[in-house]
């Protein structure tokens, strides 16, 4: 009776599986690159050149929870902030200082960075409110600047231009073999972005989501639908906040040292170059987006071939011009939308909705049924 | 009591007096036409009634509770909804996401009982209005006409009890504007209250009980649909002075 119950949650279980992974292929896709992740990192042999390769991964993966923060804000609810990294040097900075002082863990002062960052997020978003589009966008430029100024005004506290180094205490894992601390702050980065990802992709396709969306369509509608527009695009600031504190603080336990880079205009421009190379307003183009643009920067560039990090940004611009006037769509939403095209069994006139597939399934399994 | 009074509106624009000392009300379960000529202060009025313009004088009341001056969110959050001259879709969106973005807004959540879940009853507006085969299709690719009723399925989300429709015949063939006369009869008995600003004068006489007619910014007329026609001053308003 037990054993029956359990094989037809099972195949209850797999028949959802196949449903809503399986049978989608650019989600099989993202499935089969997961457990590609999940696995190989582990099994690398032990050496220096992979050690570093796995540390090029662990920025990737918190620049690419940066990266999808920044999507939900401006590709989803159009909030257009080009100074990001301000919640991200926030998140740094908050949480080196709680180490610091207090003593507090990675486990403790992350979170309670990332909800001061959330909170700092409502005055900041507060501009959002009164400029649009290209006016907010400069707006948002200023709140970097000034942090940056309140970082070399108050060396005492913050160590100025010197950073804001901590102990090696700091660390995630107090493991002395260099390749396992690294495998095992792989796998700790690895996992947060999935769970950030899914989290940010949960709320991009929610109600709310499509709230967000409105807003980025047109405003006045939104407003003639009853929607509090102000809180709305509160809500897009501090949830946006939260991931981008987040990659701050873990950042900091990585690296063993907050600096005034973290507030830096280029760190806020990368998150702009990544997403819009992965594919604006999809979170999983962002996160696509953060990994080339890491593997190529700090590995292919600066280990296989050799060219001085100067030049780096100089060769990724014309790229990244290149690719957002052949692919505006981006390169990740141009995979997915081939690999929807390859599908045949799916009608023509379902292809290529980028928002929503919940209700394509839904609209699907109601056929079948 | 009223549903909505109208006292004594002005709005300049600059030099330019947009609305002058418009008084008017509308009962509950009316269908009411707004007519006049192009710049006669149509548009200008629904944007103050429905907060998007700040007006310089008067009240407006919906039930007795003056409206004039609130955000226009919480103007529709009362039960007061209007769509665009211009169509105005999240383009972005499917169709069905368009619906339920006014779902979201707190009057429109509220209506929906537990068992319901938004996705169906954004379903059945869609339905309501004829639109139930596109919902999956994002906005940007329907037809004018059909843009024209899904911005009337998403006004119908915030369970308005008046509704203040923009030239909803606009630009439709005869057929649509014959379908689209059948939806808001039903939408009217189902208890919505409507003003309706048109220019073809053909589709709204068949619709509307009672008749406004703006001219430059100030209320010239005001009656059924027949009185109207042979008003001197509207024909006047109209095709000019007789010689």
């Amino acid at each position: 009776m037990r054993t029956k119950t359990v094989t037809t949650y099972l195949s209850k279980a797999y028949r959802r599986f196949a449903l809503h992974i399986l049978d989608i292929p650019s989600r099989l896709l993202a499935l089969l690159l997961i457990v590609l992740f999940l696995t190989i990192p582990g099994i690398l042999p032990s050496s220096k050149i992979m050690s570093y390769l796995l540390s090029v991964l662990i920025t990737a993966s918190v620049m690419a929870i940066f990266a999808s923060s920044w999507d939900l804000l401006v590709g989803r609810c159009g909030q257009i902030s080009l100074g990001h990294a301000i919640f991200y040097g926030l998140g740094a900075y908050t949480t080196a200082l709680l180490f610091k002082h207090y003593g507090l863990p990675p486990w403790v002062g992350i979170p309670i960075s990332v909800l001061i960052a959330a909170a700092i997020s409502l005055p900041i978003g507060f501009p959002a409110l009164r400029v649009k589009g290209p006016y907010l966008a400069l707006v948002s430029l200023a709140f970097p600047l000034i942090a940056t100024s309140i970082v070399f005004a108050t060396k005492g506290i913050t160590g100025g231009e010197n950073g804001l180094p901590i102990s090696v205490a700091g660390r995630f894992f107090q493991l002395t073999n260099i390749h396992n601390l690294r495998i095992a702050e792989y796998y700790l980065t690895f996992l947060l972005l999935l769970v950030s990802a899914i989290i940010i992709h949960k709320i991009a396709n929610s109600d709310t989501g499509v709230v967000f969306v409105s807003i980025l369509d047109d405003e006045m509608a939104s407003k003639a639908c009853g929607i509090n527009v102000t809180r709305y695009k509160l809500m897009a600031f501090a949830i946006s906040a939260v991931f981008a504190s987040l990659a701050g603080g873990v950042n900091v336990h990585l690296l063993l040292s907050a600096s005034h880079s973290d507030f830096s205009l280029t760190l806020s421009f990368f998150a702009v170059i990544m997403t819009v190379l992965g594919g604006m307003g999809t979170i999983y183009g962002a996160i696509v987006g953060a990994y080339i643009i890491y593997f190529l920067d700090m590995y292919f560039l600066r280990m296989v071939v050799e060219i001085p990090d100067v030049w780096h940004i100089l060769i990724f611009i014309v790229p990244v011009i290149i690719l957002v006037i052949k692919w505006p769509r981006g390169v990740a939403r141009f995979v997915t939308d081939k690999l929807e095209d390859l599908s045949e069994e799916r009608p023509l006139e379902e292809r290529g909705k980028w928002i929503w597939k919940k209700y394509r399934r839904k609209k699907k399994s109601a056929n079948e049924d | 009591m009223h549903l909505l009074e109208v006292e004594n509106l002005t709005k300049r624009f600059g030099g330019l007096t947009a609305v002058n000392n418009v008084s008017f009300h509308i009962d509950e379960g009316e269908i009411v036409g707004l007519i006049g000529p192009n710049g006669a202060g149509k548009t200008t009025m629904f944007n103050l009634i429905t907060g998007f313009l700040k007006a310089d004088s008067g009240t407006v009341k919906l039930r007795g509770e003056n409206i004039l001056g609130l955000a226009p969110h919480k103007i529709v959050n009362k039960g007061l909804a209007r769509t665009f001259q211009v169509v105005r879709p999240f383009r972005h969106l499917p169709t069905i996401a368009n619906v339920l973005v006014a779902l979201k807004s707190p009057r429109g959540s509220d209506k929906i009982e537990w068992i319901k879940t938004r996705q169906r009853k954004a379903l059945e507006l869609l339905e309501d209005v004829g639109l139930s085969e596109m919902m999956m299709e994002p906005a940007e690719i329907l037809a004018h006409g059909d843009l024209k009723r899904l911005e009337i399925a998403r006004a119908l989300g915030t369970n308005p009890d008046l509704l203040l429709l923009d030239e909803p015949f606009a630009g439709l063939n005869p057929i649509e504007t014959d379908l689209l006369t059948k939806s808001l009869q039903t939408i009217n008995l189902d208890g919505h209250t409507m003003v309706i600003v048109e220019h073809k004068l053909h589709a709204l006489m068949k619709l509307a009980k009672r008749v406004l007619v703006l001219h430059y910014g100030e209320k010239i007329a005001e009656g059924r649909p027949e009185e109207i026609t042979k008003n001197k001053k509207v024909i006047e308003v109209y095709m000019g002075k007789e010689k």
